[in-house]
């Protein structure tokens, strides 16, 4: 079942925590709402849920409009943070809990339950309480208990971030697979965009209550449309610039870098910001009018790869990350060579990317 | 080793800190119960010290053989019973009100301890006022808006006087089941009320699946401590109905009380208080055990 969000505005008294949200999710995708905290992709998330209200805006289920429904009639199901399992309850009517409440038939129940809990491989533990399991076992009650009523909608609020790193990595994999599995529309939250990456198949990245950009997690890497996600995404993060654009050029100090196709009307002169990942920079040995020279400051060993900080004046450094059989000393005297094909341009003022192909994916949009 | 290295070791310094407490103990608490459960087994009238002879086991089977003693210790079973279980109603029933977000919701909360302020004398003998039969104002409202056609002698017909009783501790005690309440309903998870609403729960459900075994542990508690201070309360029955009219609102406490005091009879009303002792001592260790406090704890 698709979602459609329209024009959706929130607020909580003079404090606005949503402005116009439009966004389309389609039939079974896995969709990521993906931001830093405070960006209201939890009270998104929420709305969806029918458990905060609407301040103006429509919420669509497969075209049916759902604000006025309350959330036990949107058949969707939801994880929680904290997993929320109701503790005096053994894992057994933990799991069987919704579909209790809807007066389900108890042999049906008792079915459903197992064949969850067999997916979930918690069926040993269906008659422990919450407080006898781990966090990684917790998090699977709470992930059968939603997936047990075959919502058409299945919500997630941060489900890994109480899980230590490698049992998160897992976890991952497994969300991805249940998803497909359920052949239900997706909606996720996470600060972590390299969940949010590995996980979805579109993603919404928010700040300040607005969607910055919604597209595959290809588009948003390599075709970020504002600063926001250009420094948002990737890691490490992205490098940026100041500079002006000039003859289809960037002049930033004594260089002049090169430039992908900009859109038309970028008028000449005009203020911009570069960016570059750090994998996108390469050391060279000879300086050019495509290179900044700086000093060494930095060294660190990522394992396979180095990060190297680069002083190029007194106030800007930039990270190039290399290869790790790369050596290079602290104070090291070093050209960084920036190509044109993966340069970011963005316009200083409204902070928009100002690249040919970005202004196409918007037009799109 | 030498005397001077035992005084100057931690073990000694240890003991010198912890020397106020015991001590305390032992004058106030521990002294006052050996006192008491001596005292039962001991013929004493405070007028003649110099008659004091050892009763054995007299003063326990002059109490068990007193039919006062039976009848009071069924009127202050009734009487703890019902206080606690409105207390316990109302006590949760307030609590979730206060609970809710509204305006000026602080100013009922500070009221709320208005009662638990008070002191009982107070109460007790604005109470005697408001049940007046002749100038109270609850006969007075209740004739003037037609409700009852003749004065209720509130405090001198035997159920109307217990139900007087009741009335004043749950009245003033219930505030104190409020507060343990709503500091556990504070401490509620609010994703388990969101889980329960998209899991399908309507309010009731969501009150009898989360909200309640929630409350369950510090009900658990409030429910011994209260049962515990009723059964012994002494100040609010002798306060308002002096133990009547006749013996009818006597509890234990008033009994113990009245043989000491008035019967000059200080060994059987000592004696009165060890049954008294050990009967909520009985009753504590059965309840918690029944309603399976610290399971949960054990359990994990």
């Amino acid at each position: 079942m698709d979602v459609k969000l329209q024009g959706i505005n929130k607020s909580f008294g003079n404090v606005s925590i949503l402005e116009d949200v439009n966004l389309l999710f389609p039939s079974r995708k896995f969709v990521t709402l993906l931001g830093p905290s405070g960006c209201g992709k939890t009270t998104l998330l929420r709305m969806i849920a029918g458990l905060e209200e609407v301040s103006a805006g429509t919420i669509l289920f497969g075209g049916r409009e759902v604000n006025k429904l309350a959330p036990r009639d949107r058949n969707i199901a939801m994880v929680f943070q904290s997993y929320a399992l109701y503790p005096q309850m053994t894992v057994r009517r933990n799991l069987g809990y919704g579909l209790r409440v809807r007066k389900t038939p108890p042999a049906e129940i008792d079915d459903a339950v197992e064949r969850v809990a067999r997916i979930l491989e918690i069926d040993h533990l269906l008659d422990r309480k919450p407080a006898q399991l781990s966090g990684g076992q917790r998090q699977r009650v709470a992930l059968g208990r939603a997936m047990v009523r075959k919502p058409d909608i299945f919500l997630m609020d941060e489900p890994l971030s109480n899980l230590d790193a490698k049992l998160r990595v897992t976890m991952r994999g497994e969300l991805r697979r249940f998803h497909l599995d359920l052949n239900a529309t997706t909606v996720y939250v996470t600060h972590d965009q390299l969940e949010a990456m590995t996980m979805s198949d579109l993603i919404a990245v928010m700040h300040k209550g607005r969607v910055q950009q919604f597209g595959t997690p290809e588009d948003v890497y390599s075709r970020p449309a504002n600063l926001f996600v250009a420094g948002f995404i990737g890691s490490p993060p992205m490098n940026f610039l100041d500079g002006a654009i000039d003859l289809g050029r960037f002049k930033v100090r004594e260089a002049a870098l090169p430039l992908p196709p900009l859109a038309s009307g970028v008028a000449p002169g005009l203020d911009a910001v570069i960016g570059v990942r750090p994998q996108d920079l390469s050391l060279v040995d000879t300086a050019g009018s495509d290179a900044l020279t700086g000093k060494v400051s930095l060294v660190e060993l990522l394992g396979s790869e180095k990060l190297i900080e680069v002083q190029v004046s007194d106030r800007k450094r930039i990270s190039v990350q290399v290869h790790a059989a790369t050596q290079v000393a602290l104070g090291e005297k070093v050209h960084v060579r920036f190509s044109a094909q993966s340069t970011h341009v963005f316009d200083k003022r409204t902070e928009q990317s100002l690249l040919a192909e970005a202004a196409i994916g918007e037009a799109r949009q | 080793m030498s005397r001077f290295s035992f005084l100057s070791s931690d073990r000694a310094v240890g003991l010198l800190f912890i020397a106020p407490f015991v001590v305390t103990a032992l004058v106030f608490m521990v002294y006052p119960i050996a006192e008491a459960i001596r005292m039962a087994f001991f013929n004493y009238n405070p007028l003649r010290p110099d008659l004091v002879s050892y009763a054995g086991m007299s003063n326990f089977e002059f109490i068990f053989s007193d039919p006062l003693f039976w009848s009071s210790f069924g009127q202050g079973t009734v009487w703890t019973l019902l206080s606690i279980l409105f207390q316990t109603v109302f006590g949760v029933g307030i609590a979730l009100l206060l609970h809710r977000k509204l305006f000026g919701m602080a100013i009922f909360r500070g009221m709320l301890l208005f009662p638990y302020i008070v002191p009982t004398v107070v109460i007790a003998l604005i109470w005697r006022w408001i049940f007046n039969p002749e100038i109270g104002v609850v006969n007075y409202g209740l004739l003037s808006v037609g409700l009852i056609g003749e004065p209720i002698y509130w405090l001198s017909t035997p159920t109307m006087a217990m139900a007087s009783t009741i009335m004043l501790n749950v009245w003033k005690y219930t505030p104190f089941v409020v507060i343990c309440v709503l500091a556990r309903l504070q401490s509620v998870p609010l994703e388990l009320y969101d889980a329960a609403k998209v899991d399908g729960a309507g309010a009731f459900r969501r009150f009898l699946d989360v909200t309640l075994p929630q409350l369950r542990e510090v009900l658990i508690v409030v429910i011994v401590f209260r049962t515990i201070w009723t059964f012994n309360k002494f100040e609010e029955i002798y306060l308002l109905t002096k133990g009547g009219p006749g013996t009818s609102t006597f509890n234990l406490a008033v009994y113990s009380f009245e043989q000491s005091m008035a019967s000059l009879r200080l060994g059987v009303g000592a004696a009165t208080g060890v049954v008294m002792m050990i009967m909520l001592m009985i009753g504590s260790v059965v309840y918690l055990r029944v309603a399976g406090f610290g399971n949960e704890e054990k359990e994990a």
